[in-house]
C-alpha cells in the first residue's frame, strides 16, 4: 500500500514538473479549451475517454502538454475523466488551422461510431522580428480611405488627400478625422493605372501645391478659420511638377548652392507666417529660402522625363523619383530612382551611381532622423523582394549604407516623401485593392 | 449588410500580399499564347481582361467593388441591391446602366440563376430569390457573370464582345486575338498597349515560342511545372486553384450508394500526385482545402481497398465507361483510376468525353476560389450542377454539409491543382487572380520601347521638351 502510495505521489511529482517545464498554457488557449471541452461532454456525456491530441498548427511543440492538460482539465470539470487506451471512448484533438485562422477539432469515438466538435481557436498571428541597432523605423497610420490616395499633407488646418480625382481636406474630430472639404479637379483626360501625384506645402506655409497627372491644384487655409472652408482651385496643367526641396539643416548655413546645377537655383522665397489664420495652435516651421526642383511629368508613361528646372549641366534620364540629399562635406547632391531601376547621385556636375541601392523600390524620401549627422534617405522595398518594407540610409559617399532593420509594412508602399517637418516621412500605402492607409514614418535612434 | 461587412471585415484582416514594387513601365505589346480558345466560357483567358463583374475577387480572395460600388442585402439574403460605380462606359463609349447589367446578367444566366429576378431600379441592380442568396457577391464576381453589352446606344447588337475592362478586342484573325488597351477604363489604362494572344497553340509550340521571344506568357499545365523549370523558365504558379474530380453518376448502373462509396475507397490518389503531375498539388478527399477550412484532414484521402471490397458486397456491375477531358495528363489519370477500380472488381474502360458524353464515371475540375469558405463551398456546388444555397457560415456547420454531400458518393474529391505560366524575362509584376489566370492588365514590360509606338493612340507623351521654361 506505501509502495503504491509513493508511486503515486511520484508520478505525480513527475506530471507537475513536466508541466512545469512545459510552461503553463497560454491565455489564448483557455477559451477554446473551455468550449471543445464543452461540446465534447455534451456529445459524450460524463465518463471516462482516452484524450490524444496531434498538432497539425504552428504551435510550437513546446505548449503542447500545457494545452493537453488544460484541455484535460477542462473535460474533467465536465465529468468526462481521461483515461487510458482501454477506455471504449476516445477523444482524439486535432490542433488545426486554416491559412489564416486556428480550428481545433475533437473527434468523439465510441466503436465505429464517430461525431465531429470543432471550435474556433483564434486568428493566426505571426511573432515578430526583433529591431537591429542603429535607427528604428516606426510608422503610425494617420488615415485610411477606401479610395486610391495619391499623396497627402499634413497642415495646421487638417491632413490634405489627393486622389486621382479630387482634392479632399480631413479636419480632425476627438476620434480621428472626418471629411470636411472635397473638390473635384476636373480632370478631363483618362488616368493611368498608376496614377501619381505630389503634394507640398505653400510657399507661404498656409497651403499646399499640388501636381498630378494633366492638372495642378493650389489650396489656401487663410480663410478656414472664418469661412470653415479652404480655398482651392485646380487647372489643367502641363508645367513641371515640383519634385524635391533641401531639406533645412539647422547646422548648416540657410541656402545651400546646388553644385550640379548651373546657378542660379531656383529658389522660392519664404513669406512669414500668418498665426491667427491657422485654425489649431501647430506651430508653423518658420520658412527659410530653400533650393526646389521641378521636372515634367509624361503622363502616359508615368515617370518624369529627366527634363528639369533648373537644368543640370548633365542629361537626366528618365527617373521615378528625386530627392536632395545633404551631403557631409556641405551643399546637397540630387539622388534620382531611374526607370531602369538604377539609383544615381547628380553632385559637381556629374551622375554617379549608388551601390548599395539594389534592393530599392522605386519610392524613397530624404528626412533629419536626428539620429547621427545629415540626413537619412528611406526607400520602399524593390519589386524583388516578397513584401514590401522601408528601411533607412545613410549615404555618406557613393555607397548607400543601411542604417535600420528593414520596416515590414502591412501591403504595398504606393508613394513615399518628406513630411513638412523634414524630420518625418509620409507613406501612402495600399493595404488591399480599395484600402489605403497614409502613414506617418517617424525614427528613433538606438 | 453584416455579412458581406463581416465577410470583408475578415478577409481584410488575412494576410495580403504585401507586394514591393518597383514603378511599373507603360507601352508595349505583350504575346500571349494559350492551348484553348480565350474567348471560352466560363475561364477564357481574355474574358475577365475585356470585361468585369459587379464584385471582383482579390488574389488573396477578398472581396471588392467593381462595376458596383456597394451592395447590401435584405429580407434574410433573399433580396440583394447592387449600386452601380457611375461615370462607367462600355468600351464603344455606351454608359453603364442598370438596365444594361440586368440585360447582360439574363443573357448569361438563362438557367440555374442564384436569384429568381434582377431588375434595374434607378442606378441600382436589384436581385430577390426564392431562397436565400448569402453568397451573392462572390457568385458575382465570377466569371460567368461578367458584364457585356447586349445592346449598344442605337439599338443595335454590337458586332464585337464590348465589356468595361481593361482591354477591348480589336481583332480576332486566323487564331490571333488583339487586345488593345482601353484608355478610358475606369481602374485606369492597363499598363501595355496591346495584347496578343495566339489561341489553340499546343503546349510545346508554346513553350519554343518562348524559348525564342516570339512568346511573352505561355501556360504550364501542372504535370509540366516541374519540367519547365528544368528548362530554366521562370513559372508563376498559383495556389491550388483545381479540384479534380471524379464524378460518378447517382442513376444507372451506379445508382447503389454502396458501390459508389466502394469506388470512393478504391480510389489511389498518391500515384497520381506523385508520379503524373509530378508533385505539383495536394491529395485531397475533402471539396474545400485545408488552408481554407482547417478541417479538410478529417476526410481521410488513403485508399481502403478493403473496405472498398467490402462495400462492394459481391456484387459485379456491368461494364462502365469513365470519359476524360484534356490532355495526356487527364487521360492518364482515367487509366490509373480504372486500374485501381478494376482492382476493386469493376471493369472500366476509359473514353474521351466527346464520345462518352453519359458515361456514368467522369474526370472533371471543379474551381477552388480562395474565397469565404461557404460561398467557395457554394461556387463549387454550383459548377458540379449543384445549386444548392450554402447558407452556414460556421466552419461546423460547413463540415457538415460537406460531409452530407461527399457521403452521397457522387463526386470524389482527388487533387487539388495549381495552375502555372511561364514568363519571359521582359514581363514585371505578373500576378495571378483567383481563378489562376494572369491578371495582364497589371502586367507591364520591361523593355517596352522594341514594340512601343510611342505614338500609339492614346499614348503620346505629353511632356514636351519645347515647353520648358
Amino acid at each position: 500500500m506505501r509502495a503504491i502510495k509513493l508511486r503515486h505521489l511520484l508520478a505525480l511529482g513527475i506530471f507537475g514538473l513536466l508541466a512545469i517545464a512545459a510552461g503553463a498554457a497560454p491565455d489564448a488557449w483557455q477559451r477554446p479549451a473551455a468550449d471543445l471541452a464543452s461540446q465534447v461532454a455534451n456529445l459524450l456525456g460524463p465518463g471516462q475517454a482516452q484524450l490524444t491530441v496531434v498538432n497539425l498548427s504552428s504551435i510550437p511543440t513546446g505548449q503542447i502538454p500545457a494545452i493537453r492538460n488544460l484541455l484535460a482539465q477542462e473535460l474533467q470539470a465536465r465529468g468526462v475523466v481521461p483515461a487510458g487506451p482501454s477506455s471504449a471512448s476516445t477523444v482524439r484533438v486535432t490542433l488545426s488551422q486554416s491559412a489564416h485562422e486556428r480550428l481545433w477539432v475533437a473527434e468523439i469515438i465510441e466503436g465505429d461510431q464517430t461525431q465531429v466538435a470543432m471550435v474556433d481557436a483564434g486568428p493566426i498571428i505571426e511573432p515578430q522580428t526583433a529591431p537591429a541597432a542603429g535607427i528604428v523605423l516606426h510608422t503610425q497610420p494617420i488615415l485610411t480611405a477606401s479610395t486610391p490616395i495619391l499623396a497627402a499633407l499634413e497642415t495646421p488646418a487638417g491632413i490634405v488627400a489627393l486622389e486621382p480625382e479630387q482634392v479632399v481636406v480631413y479636419g480632425q474630430i476627438p476620434n480621428g478625422w472626418r471629411i470636411d472639404q472635397r473638390v473635384a479637379i476636373g480632370q478631363t483626360r483618362p488616368l493611368p493605372r498608376d496614377p501619381r501625384g505630389i503634394l507640398w506645402p505653400s510657399a507661404d506655409g498656409e497651403g499646399f501645391e499640388a501636381w498630378l497627372a494633366g492638372a495642378a491644384c493650389t489650396g489656401s487655409y487663410a480663410n478656414a478659420l472664418a469661412s470653415g472652408q479652404w480655398t482651392i482651385s485646380c487647372r489643367q496643367s502641363d508645367d513641371p511638377w515640383l519634385i524635391a526641396r533641401e531639406i533645412p539643416q539647422p547646422q548648416r548655413p540657410p541656402l545651400n548652392q546646388l553644385p550640379a546645377l548651373p546657378s542660379p537655383v531656383q529658389v522660392t522665397p519664404a513669406m512669414p507666417s500668418s498665426p491667427q489664420a491657422a485654425p489649431t495652435p501647430a506651430p508653423v516651421p518658420p520658412a527659410q529660402p530653400v533650393a526646389t526642383l521641378r521636372a515634367f511629368y509624361n503622363a502616359s508613361r508615368d515617370y518624369f522625363t529627366g527634363l528639369v528646372v533648373p537644368s543640370p549641366a548633365v542629361e537626366l534620364p528618365p527617373f521615378y523619383s528625386a530627392a536632395f540629399v545633404p551631403r557631409p562635406s556641405g551643399g546637397d547632391a540630387l539622388l534620382i530612382g531611374g526607370i531602369d531601376g538604377k539609383v544615381q547621385v547628380l553632385e559637381n556636375g556629374a551622375l554617379s551611381p549608388v551601390d548599395g541601392a539594389r534592393d530599392w523600390g522605386s519610392d524613397f524620401a530624404v528626412f533629419g532622423s536626428g539620429c547621427g549627422p545629415g540626413a537619412q534617405i528611406v526607400a520602399s522595398g524593390s519589386g524583388q523582394a516578397l513584401s514590401d518594407s522601408l528601411r533607412a540610409y545613410n549615404l555618406p559617399d557613393l555607397e548607400a549604407v543601411p542604417a535600420s532593420a528593414p520596416l515590414p509594412v502591412n501591403g504595398t508602399v504606393m508613394a513615399l516623401w518628406t513630411a513638412s517637418d523634414s524630420k518625418s516621412l509620409i507613406a501612402v500605402v495600399r493595404n488591399a485593392p480599395d484600402q489605403y492607409e497614409v502613414d506617418r514614418v517617424t525614427a528613433s535612434c538606438n | 449588410m453584416l455579412r458581406p461587412v463581416a465577410i470583408s471585415c475578415l478577409v481584410a484582416a488575412l494576410a495580403l500580399p504585401a507586394l514591393p514594387r518597383t514603378r511599373p513601365h507603360y507601352g508595349g505589346v505583350l504575346h500571349v499564347e494559350v492551348a484553348g480558345d480565350p474567348m471560352q466560357s466560363p475561364g477564357g483567358l481574355a474574358r475577365g481582361l475585356i470585361f468585369d463583374g459587379l464584385a471582383s475577387l482579390a488574389a488573396d480572395g477578398s472581396l471588392h467593388p467593381a462595376l458596383a460600388l456597394n451592395w447590401e442585402s435584405g429580407d434574410n439574403f433573399h433580396r440583394w441591391e447592387f449600386q452601380l460605380r457611375p461615370g462607367v462606359r462600355f468600351q464603344d463609349g455606351t454608359p453603364l446602366t442598370a438596365d444594361a447589367v440586368v440585360r447582360s446578367l439574363n443573357a448569361s444566366c438563362t438557367s440555374d440563376c442564384p436569384w429568381s429576378s434582377a431588375a434595374a431600379v434607378g442606378s441600382s441592380v436589384v436581385f430577390t430569390g426564392d431562397s436565400p442568396i448569402p453568397n451573392l457577391p462572390v457568385l458575382l464576381a465570377g466569371d460567368r457573370f461578367l458584364i457585356s453589352l447586349t445592346v449598344d446606344a442605337n439599338g443595335q447588337i454590337p458586332t464585337t464582345p464590348t465589356g468595361t475592362g481593361p482591354f477591348q478586342l480589336t481583332s480576332n484573325t486566323n487564331g490571333v486575338l488583339t487586345l488593345t488597351a482601353n484608355v478610358t477604363c475606369w481602374q485606369g489604362r492597363p499598363f501595355v498597349d496591346s495584347l496578343q494572344i495566339l489561341a489553340n497553340r499546343s503546349i510545346r509550340d508554346q513553350w519554343l515560342d518562348l524559348s525564342v521571344g516570339r512568346a511573352d506568357v505561355v501556360q504550364v499545365p501542372p504535370e509540366m511545372i516541374r519540367e519547365a523549370r528544368l528548362q530554366q523558365f521562370t513559372v508563376v504558379a498559383s495556389p491550388p486553384v483545381d479540384l479534380l474530380t471524379l464524378q460518378i453518376a447517382s442513376a444507372g448502373p451506379l445508382s447503389s450508394a454502396s458501390l459508389r462509396a466502394s469506388i470512393a475507397q478504391a480510389v489511389d490518389r498518391a500515384p497520381l500526385l506523385n508520379v503524373i503531375f509530378q508533385k505539383q498539388g495536394a491529395v485531397s478527399a475533402s471539396l474545400l482545402p485545408q488552408s481554407l477550412t482547417g478541417y479538410a484532414f478529417l476526410f481521410p484521402s488513403s485508399r481502403d481497398l478493403a473496405k472498398a471490397q467490402a462495400l462492394r458486397g459481391g456484387v459485379t456491375p456491368p461494364p462502365l465507361q469513365l470519359s476524360y477531358t484534356g490532355g495526356a495528363a487527364m487521360q492518364l489519370v482515367a487509366q490509373r483510376l480504372s486500374l485501381n477500380l478494376r482492382e476493386d472488381g469493376f471493369n472500366v474502360q476509359v473514353v474521351p468525353a466527346s464520345s462518352a458524353p453519359t458515361a456514368a464515371l467522369a474526370l472533371r475540375t471543379l474551381p477552388l476560389l480562395p474565397a469565404e469558405p461557404s460561398a467557395a463551398l457554394e461556387t463549387l456546388l454550383r459548377a458540379d450542377g449543384q445549386p444548392i444555397p450554402v447558407s452556414d457560415d460556421r466552419l461546423a456547420g460547413l463540415y457538415q454539409a460537406e460531409r452530407e454531400f461527399l457521403d452521397l458518393h457522387t463526386l470524389v474529391p482527388l487533387l487539388d491543382l495549381p495552375r502555372a505560366w511561364a514568363v519571359s524575362g521582359r514581363v514585371r509584376d505578373l500576378t495571378l487572380r483567383t481563378d489562376g489566370s494572369p491578371d495582364l492588365a497589371d502586367a507591364s514590360l520591361e523593355d517596352s520601347s522594341r514594340d512601343a509606338p510611342e505614338n500609339a493612340p492614346g499614348n503620346a507623351p505629353q511632356s514636351v521638351p519645347g515647353n520648358a521654361p
